[in-house]
């Protein structure tokens, strides 16, 4: 009687076998080697994806890829080979900049979008403040002040709108962490280590955004904003330079607009005949009324008697 | 001798990989043009992780005025390995994306906001209906990043 040991029976490896139940991984399959069931590269390499590892394969090489996962913890190299994996497959599909000319394009993406918030930001400010002040004063002077709102010229509007952007830099820089979103994302933003760069056309020196160093005067430049350094020509638009504006609240105020020049001449207009037929109005409250709306509307009541 | 000087000061000082690889440096060095002797880690590190024959592969298989980009970029994933070995550049493309991500959907909500005061100005400036900001004068702009470059395939917020 012949006995089968367990020993016996376990001594033949299914790695052995052909057509078994573990099927070869794509590495081992590339390079026509054994399977083992401990492969550091099978469970990421699955059989009936080849292309997958002869990207990681033409970029990186089988033995830095071991050397690589070598120095990562166990519980990070699942991680690290998807990194892997994605980086050489962008590699594949983008031979010349690879994952460097999508971070190229992201931060072009970000910084286009954080010029497009903040532009519609300053929109929204004069928005408010339109909605407010026509809430606020719905007599006779605020039709005549609204009408040379409406007047504005695109000049105009575009240095009320750099006035209230400043003012928006201001409330953002002011403000904490909830403060405003936008505040919140450049934080978060600086925080990951990741400046706001653009790079000049004309050379490839990297100069930080002057907007984001308003809000923030730390420079927490990464290896990702220094290796900027290594880009030529992208292509990248040229930042225009945000000269700092006076404060809203320093420009005298018929240097605002110049189109409310028309409103100006009116409440010249008003004030001189305000003077003559104010004594002759009848008596009102004059506790709440400033004294501007009182004589446009002095002059307003002289006119229509 | 005088040839052999002349041959030889053509490239007097050999590149940063020839250098690196303990190797004559011949006049049609791949490398030569883009690892210059005064930068040597550059070539450094992309032997360490992508290996001189990879990249020589790499850099052959673009045209001739793609090279210098070519291996601009690849110095850069390879510093960015060397600093995390998990991620690399990866992580900053992540990064990026999530930023990406939180500004559309800032910009969205702020267009909204924009619309509806402009809506509402037009009501009680006019007096017309409302236009919803069409003759507001005012922009509202559209959003149209996309992510297609997800890494991780998931949008974490």
């Amino acid at each position: 009687m012949i006995i089968k040991t367990v020993d016996e029976c376990s001594y033949f490896p299914t790695m052995t076998i052909k057509g078994g139940t573990s099927q070869a991984c794509a590495a081992c399959k590339y390079q026509r080697r054994r399977c083992t069931k401990d492969c550091d590269l099978a469970p990421h390499f699955p059989a009936d994806q080849p292309k997958m590892f002869q990207n990681a394969h033409r970029l990186y090489g089988v033995s830095n890829i071991m050397k690589i996962l070598k120095q990562t913890h166990p519980e990070q190299k699942e991680e690290a080979m998807r990194s892997i994996i994605y980086e050489s497959n962008m590699r594949a599909k983008f031979p010349v900049t690879g994952c460097m000319g999508i971070i190229n394009q992201l931060t072009f993406q970000l910084q286009q979008a954080f010029d497009e918030l903040r532009y519609v930001r300053s929109h929204l400010a004069i928005c408010r403040d339109q909605c407010q002040y026509q809430y606020n004063s719905p007599s006779c002077p605020s039709s005549q002040l609204q009408l040379g709102i409406q007047t504005n010229d695109h000049e105009a509007l575009q240095l009320y709108q750099q006035q209230y952007q400043y003012h928006q830099y201001n409330s953002a820089a002011g403000s904490s962490a909830g403060g405003g979103g936008m505040s919140l994302m450049a934080n978060e933003y600086l925080a990951n280590g990741i400046n706001g760069v653009y790079i000049d056309d004309n050379d490839s020196v990297v100069k930080p955004l002057r907007v984001q160093q308003f809000y923030y005067g730390n420079n927490n430049v990464d290896a990702v904003a220094v290796q900027h350094n290594l880009i030529t020509s992208q292509g990248f638009p040229i930042q225009q330079e945000m000269d700092v504006p006076h404060d809203y609240d320093d420009i005298p105020f018929d240097t605002i607009a110049d189109d409310r020049q028309s409103y100006i001449d009116s409440k010249e207009a008003c004030e001189s005949s305000a003077e003559s037929a104010f004594k002759g109005t009848t008596t009102q409250s004059l506790e709440h009324v400033s004294q501007n709306d009182l004589k446009s509307a002095a002059a307003c009541f002289s006119l229509t008697s | 001798m005088a040839s052999s000087s002349s041959y030889s000061s053509s490239c007097n000082s050999p590149c940063a990989a020839c250098k690196f690889l303990r190797r004559k440096c011949m006049p049609d060095c791949v490398f030569a043009p883009y690892f210059p002797p005064e930068e040597p880690h550059k070539f450094a590190n992309v032997h360490k992780i992508f290996g001189a024959s990879n990249v020589s592969k790499l850099l052959n298989e673009v045209l001739p005025h793609q090279r210098e980009d070519a291996v601009n970029s690849l110095a850069y994933e390879a510093e960015a390995r060397i600093k995390d070995p998990v991620y690399g550049c990866v992580g900053a493309i992540s990064v990026l994306q999530r930023q990406v991500l939180r500004l559309q959907k800032e910009l969205d909500a702020t267009n909204a906001d924009l619309l509806r005061y402009a809506g509402a100005s037009c009501n009680r400036g006019t007096g017309r209906g409302s236009h919803h900001g069409q003759n507001s004068g005012l922009y509202s702009f559209s959003s149209p990043w996309s992510s297609s470059h997800d890494p991780y395939g998931d949008h974490r917020n």
